[in-house]
């Protein structure tokens, strides 16, 4: 199947360079999908998904253009080719276009590409059976457990051949807890594995993040507006704080428009000295990390802030080119925050007046970082002690201040096959009932 | 365009079993520009062919990215094995979907493929004006965007149907500067249904909406924060559609409703004002044509409008055909799949709140202190039906009148406590339909409403 993937990408590299292309590149992805799905907490359906999938860019005259299809009979590939040639014509020549030239032919392996579905079937069972039992309170809005396995080939006219085979189950889970009329709000918990050895409620912080839902059926009003200490989950800690950093900060977006406010503070101190953020798709927590970006450059491991300083934009070659700074190691979102010293019920403890946030629901954060949204699935600490789940209770501040007010580091680590983030507590964050 | 070459293939579905085989095409171009710049300059075109099988409470379902008679056979094998496997692994012993009776729905529009000139052409005129127009901007982007869904339904018992939906939007994004350096962005969507070229036949027509999105970032860019605290406030047709789709739609959806939403407990009973009426458009709303028009859905129901609160009553759900026999209701169209390799969910298609009497200047004229909102960048919502948008535009209201612009804050609340509250509604409907609605795979949905006056939670800065 290989060699198939690989001579369509040989023709689609050839059809481009006689149409005049001076740089193409293209990726030919075959893939199959097995997938349990439950609803309402009762199985719903199987589905089993033959797919493919053809990217084409090309470059004529620094004008780029790209087309995706999902056919491999040669006459649709060489007609994508020749839209993707006009595509490139009608745009405008752009010198910042860029590509991976250092030609070779590396071979990546990644997760188990074979699908075992009677186990699939099995732990997904199990993982239905062990909420029951561990948390007869959750009702399962939906359930999706699937494995995915799929072999690909990236190729340029610059030399350079990626072959690709991956293959990794992943569970994912939305519930609510219930008693009589009343409900929770809901959560997600999700994993991606590489191999099904463990019950998967025992996987990330499954376990955990069920029994915490399970306590939010009653609530408490938050009384006064305070400013205080905000502890975030690693699921809020993302929505809040690493998509802010991200989207608005350092990436190719806001730094080719200007409007990223770090855009003049490369190595220079933006968060408490104890953080580090890093993009790791090699690290064991990456089950199935980024091997190359989508420039065809090879991914490495990086840090955007070392040591609470900023060291690096999360930029693409483009965006690199665009700006005069450093292309970054990976394009892809495999994000880590190394672990701190404290566990997560000391860090409760050290906490006076200040809240527990587990899920975010706001909006788009400002350019300048600024958010202001509801803290769902949260809960009151006060002396030490978490009080009661809390209803309706907003929360606000600006990222970078919190960034240079972080108060401590979690020992206890989200680890869910994508990245490694633990519970970080930032002071100074308002919060507000309804 | 989809050949409908699959009709032989019916002979293949199983007697004892429902099965529906569905042929797709998505297509999708786009163009991004920023600050001047072609950044995304793309075209995507998706097909093949699913199957999916019904068996005694259970579905199997398989696709194949090919759109052949062959991939056809091969899908329609694999989704009645998956249904075996789901019956003999997990079976609920549920009895056969009530048939729909066998109807047919042609094809009754053609559409063209746009070359990728014409969208880059249509931005490059629009980013002059902007250039020209909008001085004192610190960014400007610009996108060109069509997609559209073509369907070839074939069912055991119910409609068989070949539908396309296209639509094509262009989306304005402007960032200024406040006085003291922070940015603030606006955003603005101008298009619907129909291909680009039919929608976009001269940049001049987008001039005044461009124009009117520079007024509204210059007023914003001297904006205040809202005052934190619960408010009484005129929602505006945009922030209604908005309400309608995230905090009350979902939570009415039959599989929602099963998987523990706030609804389940509610149907029959008062949730919201008596001046309170939504439904679920299927294609026509308040004599003309919705946004997003559906006629079939993706099981073969011929789709119609679903009520879902009558003068404040909870009326309905919306259902695919499994969930309406569960709950005893008739299914109204809602099984919707965005590509071929999709099965059906329970999708919002039109959802609106039915207009008032009241107008606009009157109800802000009968606020002494409140605020003004407009337009919300992003929302989302609980199945408690507690829901949190971003308010991107708004204004002041101070003695009846409009006052200054309001710089980026948030709503919250929960959905029919704030609906009870609601005492004006406006006599006009805005839609709006650029937007994706996420639930497992995305889908367009039109959405929309009349300006309400009600009391709601302001999160201030």
């Amino acid at each position: 199947m290989m060699k198939k993937l690989e001579r369509l990408a040989g023709i689609i590299l050839s059809e481009a360079k006689s149409l005049g292309a001076s740089f193409a590149q293209c990726t030919v992805s075959e893939d199959e999908t097995k997938e349990f799905n439950v609803d309402g907490g009762k199985f719903s359906l199987m589905r089993t998904l033959f797919d493919r999938g053809v990217s084409i860019t090309v470059l004529k005259d620094q004008r780029k253009g790209s087309v995706q299809l999902n056919r491999f009979d040669e006459d649709a590939v060489k007609a994508a080719v020749k839209d993707c040639i006009a595509a490139s014509e009608s745009a405008e020549p752009d010198p910042a276009w860029a590509f991976s030239d250092k030609a070779c032919i590396l071979e990546f392996t990644v997760g188990d590409p074979v699908c075992d579905t009677d186990a699939l079937f099995f732990r997904t069972r199990e993982l239905l059976e062990n909420i029951a039992q561990r948390h007869p309170k959750i009702l399962v809005e939906q359930m999706i457990t699937s494995h995915s396995a799929g072999l690909s080939v990236y190729m340029n006219t610059n030399g350079v051949v990626y072959q690709t085979h991956s293959g990794a189950y992943s569970f994912s889970v939305m519930y609510s807890a219930h008693e009589g009329e009343k409900g929770s709000s809901f959560y997600s918990s999700d994993v991606t594995l590489a191999c099904l050895d463990r019950p998967v409620i025992d996987c990330a912080l499954m376990d955990r993040e069920l029994s915490a839902v399970e306590q939010q059926i009653e609530t408490i009003p938050l009384g006064d507006k305070f400013v205080g200490t905000v502890l975030l989950a690693p699921q809020a800690l993302m929505e809040i704080v690493l998509f802010t950093i991200l989207g608005n900060f350092v990436s190719d977006g806001s730094l080719i428009e200007g409007t990223s406010i770090w855009k003049d503070r490369l190595n220079t101190q933006v968060a408490d000295p104890r953080l580090t953020l890093s993009v790791s798709p090699y690290k064991a927590h990456a089950v199935i990390g980024e091997d190359y970006t989508h420039e065809g450059f090879l991914a490495q491991d990086y840090d955007i802030i070392r040591d609470g300083k900023l060291v690096r934009f999360a930029l693409s070659q483009y965006g690199a080119n665009k700006t005069g700074f450093e292309r970054a190691g990976s394009t892809g979102w495999n994000l880590q925050i190394p672990a701190g010293t404290t566990p997560f019920e000391e860090m409760i403890r050290k906490i006076d007046n200040g809240i527990l946030v587990m899920r975010f629901s706001g909006g788009q954060p400002a350019p300048s970082g600024e958010f202001s949204g509801v803290a769902k699935n949260s809960f009151r600490i006060k002396n030490g002690k978490i009080t009661g789940a809390l209803s309706e209770t907003m929360i606000s501040g600006c990222v970078p201040d919190m960034l240079m007010h972080l108060r401590e580091i979690s020992q206890d680590v989200l680890e869910d096959g994508s990245v490694s983030l633990p519970y970080i507590a930032f002071d100074g964050v308002t919060v507000s009932g309804q | 365009m989809l050949q409908e070459i699959m009709s032989g293939q019916k002979a293949a579905f199983s007697a004892s079993a429902h099965t529906e085989l569905r042929g797709q095409l998505n297509r999708s171009r786009r163009v991004s520009m920023l600050a001047g710049s072609i950044v995304s300059n793309s075209r995507t075109d998706v097909s093949g062919v699913s199957a999916r099988v019904y068996k005694n409470g259970t579905y199997g379902f398989s696709s194949m990215a090919e759109y052949s008679d062959e991939a056809a056979r091969t899908v329609l094998q694999a989704a009645s094995e998956n249904a075996d496997f789901m019956d003999r692994h997990a079976g609920r012993g549920l009895p056969s979907l009530p048939p729909l009776g066998k109807k047919s729905r042609p094809l009754t529009q053609d559409i063209h493929d746009v070359a990728q000139r014409t969208y880059i052409d249509f931005l490059r005129a629009l980013d002059a004006y902007m250039v020209e127009h909008c001085p004192g901007l610190i960014s400007r982007s610009l996108s060109a965007t069509e997609d559209s869904m073509e369907k070839v339904l074939l069912t055991s018992d119910a409609m068989d149907a070949h539908t396309i939906l296209p639509r094509s939007y262009c989306y304005l994004i402007m960032t200024a500067e406040t006085p003291d350096g922070a940015p603030v962005e606006l955003f603005q969507a101008v298009g619907g249904e129909g291909t680009f070229d039919l929608n976009f036949t001269d940049p001049a027509l987008v001039y005044p909406q461009i124009d009117a999105l520079y007024e509204r970032i210059m007023h914003k860019r001297e904006g205040v924060y809202a005052d934190a605290g619960k408010k009484t406030v005129i929602l505006g047709g945009m922030m209604t559609g908005m309400l309608s789709h995230e905090a009350v739609g979902h939570t009415v959806e039959a599989d929602l409703v099963l998987g523990g939403s706030v609804a389940g407990h509610c149907l029959g009973r008062k949730v919201a004002s008596e001046k309170v009426t939504l439904t679920d458009f299927a294609h026509t709303a308040f004599g003309e044509r919705c946004p997003l028009p559906v006629f079939v859905d993706d099981e073969g129901t011929e789709a119609k409008d679903v009520p879902l609160i009558e003068n404040g009553i909870l009326t309905g759900y919306m259902n695919s055909r499994q969930s309406a026999q569960h709950f005893g209701m008739e299914p109204g169209g809602n099984a919707r799949a965005w590509l071929f390799s999709d099965e059906p969910l329970i999708r919002m298609r039109n959802t609106a709140v039915h207009p008032g009497t009241d107008k606009l200047e009157d109800m802000i004229a009968s606020i002494d202190d409140g605020y003004y909102l407009l337009d919300s960048g992003n929302g989302q919502a609980d199945t408690t039906g507690e829901f949190m948008f971003g308010v991107t535009m708004g204004y002041e209201i101070k003695h009846g009148k409009l006052g200054r612009a309001l710089l980026d804050t948030t709503i919250s609340g929960v959905a029919f406590d704030m609906l009870r509250t609601v005492d004006m509604v406006s006599d006009t409907v805005v839609w709006s339909s650029s937007g994706f609605c996420g639930k497992k795979q995305p889908m367009p949905v039109g959405m929309g409403g009349p300006a309400l006056r009600c009391q709601v939670t302001i999160g201030g800065r």
